[in-house]
């Protein structure tokens, strides 16, 4: 049982940005809902308005063009998303992230835009999206802004949104043109789960640019630049791994809750980092078992 | 003695479930589909409190709220429920002992209302000591759950401790177990436990109820045992039986949390207070959680002696279960792990104790199994222990103290010729899963190989009883009434095959009711316990043997032969021997009538009972005595992969194997399997009620109480179906249904150290748990303290 709201559903950006000004922070926007409704159901939020934007049609673009990089709507969802080819071919940490997110039916309702929008620590497309540099636009009747990822979350499940702006897409420019990437992600289970440790790692540049974001492991997914230094110089290969592991497990700060402990979590940092990267840097992992 | 019957046509063919299409095309009715005229709604307010004196509760602001019609506190309902012993308040009273327990109850006209109307209420607590852990409730001093236990009425075969929190002991002595530990070369004891866990089904809790003006009752509920229901809430309002009807259609999913009852009395008292109109109740998913109720949790403690040749001499056992605030139907599950509590082996000397204890946490019942998944982890782990301490390989032990038919049982029973066999079961398992060669190590990730045993009876009174009808229609289909409720096991299927079989009539002209109706349904105690297919199934046998005796009455006057040779088959009744001489079975069900207009017999509805042979009640000092009506055996072996950067365990090949004596309908009984396996991984290694320090359930959702899926199902899972048959059970049948939810996290827990050599005492084993175990091995730090 939901408590009361009044229910908007705007077909312009225009439009919905005259109610979010009408009832500033007393509105919520809707799109995939499987966070909003979550929420209402349990009471942790009760706002006045919500505002449905999934009629308004300009924010379901999911466009690539090369070159100028890959745009998503706010009501694109994760489904559109695996289906469409390009991302799977260029952004492929993006696609795996993805593909992790909760279960089929779910990703036929949720929203990338939603994810980062909800700011949860736990956001398995943040990660992905920090090691890509995606641009998030907002649009107010101030104005849009072009927001970078790194500066868009300031705390669990915050972000740098003002009262009466939206988030239109984000915008992932083109990948340097040798990346690899891959999402690793730590379950409770086989099937599905929020992460207990999210690791996104990006290596182009013949090895040079390396790019290392977290998601669970702080209040807000974290992007690990320290590590990522480490492979602008020269020296053995292993060794800076074992260098990349140690700086990105101090650039993290996990707590211990009902689904992981921290001890568990820093250790799931390390091995996940170091197997990202030795599959990356076609380093032969060596059995620690 | 696998020819035990070749010559069936229906039964032992894996017939299409009778419920498949309305289920699949979403037509099948359940208690949330039901609407009645003027049917008011409920919201519960419950206790933040595990443990807290009630104040004061103020209801004034709800009861002018819009809308409302009632508004319901413990002293309105000043009277107690319960299944075995009677301790449950209605709403709480006095003080709250879970938090999740109702405390009020608001009634509206709508659901939005009575949410509305619900958040004015305002209840004043004093918070109180809570009892979060069944080692304190038992230490002398500890706070009492239930100050007034002393004045329960109980079964006499239950035995609560007035002044502490004891909700029941139950006792076993067989043989001499200090004898037994001197004539043992080596003495192991080892500690076990688990957290309560929910049965998660997919129905909630559902529950209409309606006091009518002259007195009557109806009930529409999602119960697993409309009878149950029935009796309890007559012995506790004093309205005789035949004044209340229970009706309940299919039900979505029981695993025992729907077994006794439950919130029942509670929206037929709102219907008085409302009226006399209807007043339904639905459980939230979150409301599911903490306030249905759950699988008691257990603490257990085994020492067991063995020669160095590998005979048990004696095993002395202490299980003490946590059965949360209430222990109404609880106490039951720990008489049953008291008396079934060797596991499914020959110990000559046993001394148990088998404690069901209050805590402040939510209240337990039954669940799939009964006890037997709780204690066999610790039996199962401690046979692979002992096993190890000896040097002797793990099957070759368990087989050496198998307990074969001639051997006596725990309670002193000789197991009867014509049981199951725990030995073929292991032999089985371990042969297909190539136990003894050892598995290889890929891409880094060890692998191992585990087995673990089972066993159970049903857990009932000695006198439970089962009844079926069989009644004609005059085109010559007939209609099955049952007791027993489906709750998803296929009971209806292989039942309607077990008439088929009798009445030589295809399954499809059998309709079985899809509804239980106490009014007009024949008696079946409940739907628990595996005793489904056995009792109902005698029932129904014997129900239509009687209707076949009504059809040759009527076949033998109108051919002018005797009874004895008549055939009936394939829908008609002819001479033995001469198949043209006879009569279409619609000609004779509904009275044969003559060309003249003269009608011999008339409408034929069979009738059928089957009651529990010779069971006792035990011992109260000794527990001796016949509690079993059946023992079904079973084993499983598993090779597992484990991650160990991770520590996911991966099952590669589950083989499992029952000596279930006649799968009726093979299909199902690979359903059972297939289901039970995967909720026994689930239970195992991921389920578990978490609570923070004031006994507050951290994780009450399926967001944090992670439930197996799809993608955790094993790899490969072999199912093996021994048909040693039970001469009195239909057709030579045991039961399944609980059965192939036993001991599969055992086996896994077995493997992981052949695996990576860490011993688990403790569920679940969750992936951490495992990698806590890894790295305190790398570590070579003290494995496990029980927390």
């Amino acid at each position: 049982m939901l408590p009361k709201f009044l229910y908007h559903a705007p077909e312009t950006i225009h439009e919905a940005l005259e109610l979010l000004n009408k009832y500033g922070r007393e509105a919520k926007l809707l799109a995939g809902g499987t966070d909003l409704v979550v929420d209402l159901r349990e009471r942790k939020t009760r706002p006045k308005a919500v505002i449905d934007i999934k009629r308004i049609k300009e924010l379901n673009v999911l466009k690539y063009e090369p070159g100028r990089g890959l745009v998503i709507g706010a009501t694109v969802t994760y489904h559109q998303i695996l289906e469409y080819e390009p991302v799977r071919k260029k952004y492929p940490v993006l696609w795996e992230a993805v593909k992790t997110v909760a279960d089929e039916i779910l990703r036929m309702r949720a929203t990338l835009v939603g994810n980062i929008c909800t700011a949860s620590p736990a956001a398995d497309t943040a990660p992905a999206l920090l090691v890509y540099d995606a641009v998030v636009e907002t649009a107010s009747k101030n104005g849009g802004r072009k927001i970078p990822i790194e500066n868009f979350f300031t705390g669990v499940k915050k972000t740098v949104l003002e009262e009466g702006e939206m988030v239109v897409s984000v915008t992932l420019p083109e990948p340097p043109a040798d990346a690899k990437g891959t999402y690793l992600k730590a379950m409770r289970v086989w099937s599905e789960d929020l992460a207990l440790v999210g690791v996104a790692a990006l290596v182009a540049d013949g090895g040079k640019d390396v790019r290392l974001a977290y998601a669970s492991v702080a209040p807000t997914p974290v992007r690990a630049r320290k590590a990522e230094k480490v492979f602008r110089e020269d020296g053995d290969i292993r060794e800076k791994i074992e260098k990349a592991v140690e700086l990105a497990v101090a650039s993290v700060s996990p707590i211990s809750d009902v689904r992981a402990s921290k001890e568990y979590r820093l250790h799931l940092v390390k091995t996940f980092t170091r197997n990202a990267l030795n599959r990356l840097l076609g380093v032969e992992a060596v059995v620690v078992a | 003695m696998k020819n035990f019957r070749e010559d069936l046509k229906y039964v032992g063919k894996p017939v299409p479930r009778v419920d498949s299409y309305e289920k699949i095309l979403g037509v099948a009715e359940y208690t949330g589909d039901i609407e009645l005229p003027g049917m008011l709604h409920t919201k519960l307010v419950l206790s933040p409190y595990a443990h807290a004196k009630i104040k004061a509760i103020h209801t004034e602001k709800a009861r002018k709220a819009s809308g409302v019609v009632a508004v319901a506190v413990g002293d309105d309902f000043p009277f107690r429920v319960g299944l075995y012993v009677n301790d449950r308040n209605v709403l709480a009273r006095k003080k709250v002992r879970w938090a999740g327990e109702p405390v009020v109850a608001v009634v509206a006209e709508t659901l939005e209302q009575a949410y509305e109307a619900a958040e004015l209420i305002e209840v004043e607590y004093e918070p109180l000591q809570p009892v979060l852990d069944v080692r304190d409730a038992l230490k002398p001093g500890a706070p009492l759950v239930h100050e007034e236990l002393g004045e329960y009425a109980h079964s006499p075969a239950f035995h609560p401790i007035p002044g502490t929190n004891i909700a029941s002991r139950f006792t076993l002595k067989k043989g001499d177990v200090e004898l037994g530990f001197k004539q043992s070369d080596v003495i192991l004891e080892n500690e076990f436990m688990m957290p309560q866990v929910s049965h998660v089904p997919l129905e909630t809790h559902t529950s209409i109820g309606q006091y009518m003006p002259d007195g009557k009752i109806k009930i529409w509920t999602s119960a697993q045992s409309p009878f149950t229901v029935r009796h309890i809430l007559s012995v506790s309002l004093g309205v005789p039986e035949h004044k209340i009807s229970v009706y309940v259609p299919y039900i979505g999913g029981g695993f025992g949390g729907k077994a006794g009852i439950n919130f029942e009395p509670l929206v037929v008292m709102l219907s008085k207070m409302a009226g006399g109109r209807p007043v339904k109740l639905e459980l939230t998913r979150e409301e599911q959680f903490i306030t249905a109720p759950v699988r008691q949790g257990l603490y257990a403690k085994l020492k067991t002696g063995v020669k160095r040749s590998g005979e048990i001499m004696a095993e002395k056992i202490l299980y003490v279960y946590d059965a949360g605030a209430y222990a109404d139907y609880g106490v039951n599950v720990g008489r049953a792990a008291g008396y079934s509590c060797t596991g499914p082996y020959y110990v000559p000397n046993v001394e148990t104790e088998s404690l069901t204890v209050y805590t402040n946490h939510p209240w337990g019942t039954a669940f799939r199994g009964f006890g037997h998944f709780e204690f066999l982890w610790a039996i199962e782990r401690q046979m692979d222990l002992v096993a190890r301490e000896l040097g002797m390989d793990p099957v070759e032990f368990r087989l050496k103290n198998a307990l074969l038919p001639g051997k006596t049982t725990p309670t002193g029973e000789v197991l009867r010729e014509d049981a199951g066999r725990i030995d073929e079961c292991i032999r089985a398992v371990a042969s297909r899963i190539d136990w003894g060669k050892k598995p290889v190590a890929a891409a880094g990730k060890p692998r191992g190989k585990g087995i673990a045993a089972l066993w159970k009876a049903p857990a009932m009174p000695p006198n439970a009883s089962s009844a079926a009808f069989i009644k004609f229609n005059e085109d010559g289909t007939a209609e099955l009434l049952l007791g027993i409720t489906e709750i998803g096991q296929g009971a209806e299927t292989a039942l309607a095959q077990i008439a088929a079989e009798e009445l030589g009539l295809p399954v499809e002209k059998i309709k079985v009711v899809p509804f239980r109706h106490t009014d007009v349904s024949p008696y079946s105690w409940q739907t628990v316990a595996s005793r489904g297919l056995f009792m109902d199934g005698r029932a129904v046998q014997m129900a239509a043997r009687d209707a076949k005796n009504q059809i040759f009455d009527i076949a033998s006057q109108v051919l002018r032969v005797s009874k004895e040779d008549l055939v009936l088959s394939d829908e008609r009744v002819h001479v033995r021997g001469r198949p043209e001489v006879g009569l279409e079975l619609r000609q004779l069900v509904n009275g044969y009538v003559y060309p003249n207009g003269n009608v011999v017999g008339g409408p034929v509805i069979g009738r059928g009972f089957y009651s529990a042979a010779r069971l006792t009640y035990l011992d109260p000092e000794t527990g001796q005595g016949y509690p079993a009506l059946k023992w079904t055996f079973g084993a499983h072996a598993v090779e597992v992969e484990v991650d160990p950067d991770t520590g996911m365990v991966k099952v590669l090949k589950l083989v499992s194997a029952f000596d279930i004596g006649k799968a009726i309908n093979p299909a199902i009984v690979l359903g059972q399997a297939y289901g039970g396996a995967l909720q026994s991984m689930s239970l195992g290694l991921l389920e578990g009620y978490f609570y923070d320090e004031k006994g507050r359930m951290l994780n009450p959702n399926l967001t944090d109480y992670k439930i197996a899926r799809a993608s955790d199902i094993p790899e490969e899972h072999e199912v093996i179906i021994i048909e040693n048959p039970q001469l009195d059970g239909p057709f030579g049948a045991r039961g399944i249904g609980e059965l192939s939810m036993l001991s599969v996290e055992t086996a896994i827990a077995n493997a992981l150290y052949d695996a990576i050599g860490i011993d688990l005492k403790n569920l679940p084993i969750t992936a951490e748990y495992i990698w806590k175990h890894i790295q305190a091995k790398k570590e070579k730090i003290p494995v496990e303290a029980v927390t």
